[in-house]
């Protein structure tokens, strides 16, 4: 995402909910995969018989799901017992408001478009480190100044057009000229140029230690230059499926690109992602075998599946940090000391108890998938007695409460916040909760930077930029820190980098310029005979190709 | 027989030729009227658990097992045991202390709605029953309209201004519900506004504000009672919803909506924490229908069958004027 927008979600996003109610109704949610496809078919034939067909095999799924009960995905016909099956439907929450990937923001089009439909001149794995897509190999100039980036061969498009170094130069030329979205992540590219039809090469006036990374995101992706189509509902890429249906915050049917020959062909004919915003809708989906993988799942509803042999629950690491943001540049949070007395006085083990436990401990602002991240959990343990003598030192205590207010978007429920006021009660901070919409939290805090605590999902990987930008909402503002982080831009070597940001990471946490609950793991439900669906970083990205279901003998799950 | 000792109670207050004393009779009408609402078993009922709500709304303001602050997130949805007896919610703070302390915030928003709906509803029926015919004529008409927005939208439009805060649901209820009371109130009120008593006191030089505090909101009272007593049940149900929806009360504040809120997201997990909040609303709602009911009975002289069958309008205040003639 965006340097100007980088906390999670998006009002798009946020305000698709509409189709909630109608989730769990879908008259082509059958149990069976097949019969789906079935039915999609002949949807497309006549409405009037489709309609028909829907309303009973509704009423088929719905009495098969009250006579068996939670059976999970075992209700299926026997002859499709223990082989691998051609369609997989995989629950996600947040819809994307469109397909444009260049010009629409929000992770949920990244999560759905990149990697499957579109591939970039590199990719990720699950552990966030940079492998090769498109391009087979690249070398990087000793000064850091120049990446020449070596193609791979006889790649085309999903329409048949041939993919060659011309695309890859149009398409990096475009996202910088037309200001497409993250083009700033390609400030310093001063030029773009095809060497030959299979090498490419980037130029920059200032060493870039984020570029590769993220050339594996939206400003590496490729597309087809001589290619018409609507990009809202469309999509022509290189990747290994093809967009071949989108119901607007519903579904997204995905099939297998026959043209496709890059590195990750895909295993499953058809892969159809399904949004379900409401969480217990979703449990009902995947219990009920409407969805074979439901990422996320609400991790309090899934205690009851952790003992189901019938699924595996896990929880996948990722770059989302909690963050209670602290106003660096409104008394009392100037005062180092106020600030330090409420990281002492937060029992950060007991807010992630009561989360479930899935989520981990973050002392610090770099997640452990990121360069930089060192464990800082032991700068400041729970101790009350010392953020008492804190607050004493700043002025405060039993006769002299510090009345403030917690400002958060009202999409991370309302624990969090009555968990704080009770914990900063001990403190003698009299706590406020203004619980509001996310868009209002957009407006007053991350743009206004008018508040006084905040709390917030920074769900960006390599994002530690805003540490070093005292313009930010957090009004942090430490010279050493911006120059360590310019020179960690600036090291051509990855341990350089690592090092340096390691060390503005422990400058930041020591300061107590805000403080990190925890660092948010997505917990991701499968069912039995699902295998290549990675957990971790499943939110920004999440490659299908190697997904497949292999459904259980007849009788196993019941 | 009750009933017939009420109606004639009520029927003097109207009579023209009362002057004094009004407040003490007043005081004794509304004696028997409690007592009548006793003696039928509803009745009884919904005054016991209205009692029983305004204590320990009373008691929560100085006492609850619990601080409400009290969270502890290593326990959290526990079941009900001897130090929690209705178990802990979502972040470990027991829900009795809770639904204590929501007993009095709902009890405040009962009375606010119906407060709120009892003036507006007042202010409505005088300009509908007022002798000024485009008064009236603009009145009626602009209640019909403004009854068919729905409460919920009226809601969402207030919290744009104030935030999610307990005005949004008592300025919301309170107008949508003083429509329907003055919609409802309005032939009880008419007919006394028009009745031959009331003419004679405008003959004598009385005020209209005079006559409508004298004779037509005496006249509507038993009408009025029951429909407060159900908007104020409604208001609790609306809290409910509102709270859900985000636009009600603010997180934070003790209120029975909050508990439902918080606990039903859970309600496949953990179904008996959203159970105890649930009950306290339906009972307090229950409550509240049942004493309208009561209230309806205790006033309505039909139900004694001592007065005429009701004709074209309401029988409540059909049965009242007629008397008062």
């Amino acid at each position: 995402m965006s340097k100007a927008l980088g906390a999670h979600g998006t009002p798009g996003a946020t305000t698709s909910s509409g189709m909630t109610g109608t989730a769990p109704t879908d008259p082509f949610a059958g149990t069976d995969a097949t019969l789906n496809a079935r039915v999609r078919r002949r949807r497309r034939s006549g409405w009037a018989r489709t309609l028909g067909v829907a309303i009973l095999a509704a009423a088929i799924a719905f009495a098969a799901g009250f006579a068996v009960g939670r059976t999970g995905p075992g209700g299926t016909a026997p002859e499709h017992a223990g082989t691998a099956a051609d369609t997989v439907v995989v629950g996600l929450k947040l819809a994307p408001v469109n397909l444009d990937i260049r010009r629409q923001s929000g992770n949920a089009v990244m999560q759905l478009l990149i990697g499957n439909v579109y591939e970039g001149l590199v990719g990720r794995d699950s552990h966030n480190r940079v492998v090769p897509a498109i391009a087979d190999s690249w070398d990087i100039a000793k000064d850091g100044l120049a990446y020449t980036f070596h193609l791979r061969q006889g790649l085309t498009f999903s329409n048949g057009d041939v993919l060659d170094a011309t695309d890859v130069v149009w398409s990096i030329r475009q996202m910088i000229e037309r200001q497409y979205y993250d083009y700033e992540q390609l400030d310093g590219v001063t030029g773009v140029e095809a060497l030959d039809d299979h090498t490419v090469r980037l130029t920059l006036d200032t060493p870039n230690a984020n570029l590769l990374w993220y050339l594996s995101a939206r400003p590496g992706l490729v597309f087809d230059q001589d290619a018409h189509y609507d990009p809202k509902t469309q999509a022509v890429g290189s990747g290994p499926y093809l967009v071949s249906d989108f119901v607007p915050n519903d579904s997204v049917t995905l099939t297998a690109n026959p043209n496709y020959t890059g590195r990750n062909p895909a295993k499953t004919h058809t892969v159809v992602v399904r949004y379900l915003t409401d969480a217990n809708a979703a449990v009902n989906a995947l219990t009920s075998g409407a969805v074979q993988v439901l990422s996320p799942i609400d991790e309090q509803l899934a205690a009851p599946l952790k003992n189901d042999p019938a699924y595996t629950i896990r929880a996948g690491n990722g770059s989302d940090k909690y963050v209670l943001a602290m106003n660096n540049r409104r008394a009392p949070f100037t005062d180092k000391r106020v600030r330090q007395a409420i990281r002492y006085a937060i029992d950060h083990k007991q807010i992630i108890a009561a989360r479930g436990g899935a989520d981990q401990p973050l002392g610090g602002p770099i997640p452990a998938v990121d360069p930089g991240y060192r464990d800082l959990t032991g700068l400041y343990p729970h101790d009350v007695a010392k953020a008492q003598e804190l607050m004493r030192q700043a002025g405060y205590g039993p006769d002299h409460h510090l009345t403030t207010t917690l400002t958060y978007a009202n999409t991370y429920g309302t624990e969090l916040g009555d968990q704080l006021r009770s914990q900063l009660a001990a403190i003698w901070i009299d706590l406020k909760i203004d619980y509001v919409e996310f868009s209002t939290w957009l407006t007053d805090v991350h743009q206004n930077a008018d508040y006084d605590l905040s709390l917030v999902d920074h769900a960006e990987s390599h994002d530690f930029e805003q540490w070093a930008d005292p313009t930010y909402y957090y009004g942090y503002d430490n010279p050493r820190v911006q120059e360590l982080y310019r020179k960690a831009m600036a090291a051509t070597d990855e341990k350089t980098t690592d090092r340096l940001l390691a060390q503005a990471a422990r400058q930041v946490s020591e300061d107590a310029a805000a403080d990190w609950l925890f660092a948010y793991r997505v917990t991701t439900a499968t069912a039995q005979g699902v295998s290549g669906f990675a957990a971790d970083l499943s939110q920004s990205f999440m490659p299908l190709w190697n997904l497949t279901y292999v459904r259980p003998a007849e009788g196993g799950a019941a | 027989m009750i009933g017939t000792s009420k109606r004639r109670g009520s029927a003097v207050r109207g009579g023209p030729a009362v002057c004094g004393g009004r407040a003490a009779r007043a005081a004794g009408a509304a004696g028997r009227t409690l007592y009548a609402v006793w003696s039928r078993g509803g009745g009884r009922a919904a005054l016991i658990v209205i009692g029983v709500w305004t204590a320990v709304a009373l008691v929560s303001l100085v006492w609850t097992p619990w601080p409400l602050l009290a969270t502890d997130g290593y326990h959290t949805w526990q079941a009900p045991s001897p130090a929690h007896p209705l178990g802990t919610d979502g972040t470990g703070a027991d829900v009795l202390s809770w639904l204590m302390a929501g007993a009095a915030t709902d009890l405040a928003i009962a009375l606010l709605v119906a407060l709120v709906a009892a003036v507006w509803g007042t202010l409505l029926i005088a300009a509908m029953v007022s002798r000024h015919g485009a008064l009236a004529g603009t009145a009626v008409v602009a209640v019909d309209a403004l009854i068919s927005i729905p409460t919920v939208l009226l809601a969402l439009i207030l919290a744009v201004p104030l935030g999610a805060s307990v005005a949004v649901v008592v300025c919301a209820c309170g107008f949508a519900y003083g429509l329907n009371l003055a919609r409802i109130a309005r032939p009880a009120a008419l007919l006394a506004a028009r009745s031959a008593y009331v003419e004679s006191a405008l003959a004598n030089g009385a005020s209209g504000m005079g006559v409508l505090i004298r004779h037509i909101l005496p006249n509507s009272l038993p009408v009025i009672a029951v429909q407060l007593s159900m908007s104020a049940g409604t208001a609790l149900l609306a809290e409910a919803g509102l709270t859900y929806l985000g636009v009600g009360v603010p997180s934070g504040v003790p209120s029975w909506g909050h508990s439902l809120t918080t606990s039903v997201r859970f309600v496949t997990v953990y179904p008996a924490a959203v159970l105890w909040p649930g009950l306290v609303v339906t009972v307090a709602v229950v409550a509240l229908n049942l004493l309208g009911d009561a209230l309806r009975d205790a006033t309505d002289p039909a139900a004694v069958g001592s007065a005429p069958p009701a004709d074209a309008v309401e029988p409540d205040g059909t049965g009242e004027v007629r008397d008062g003639r």
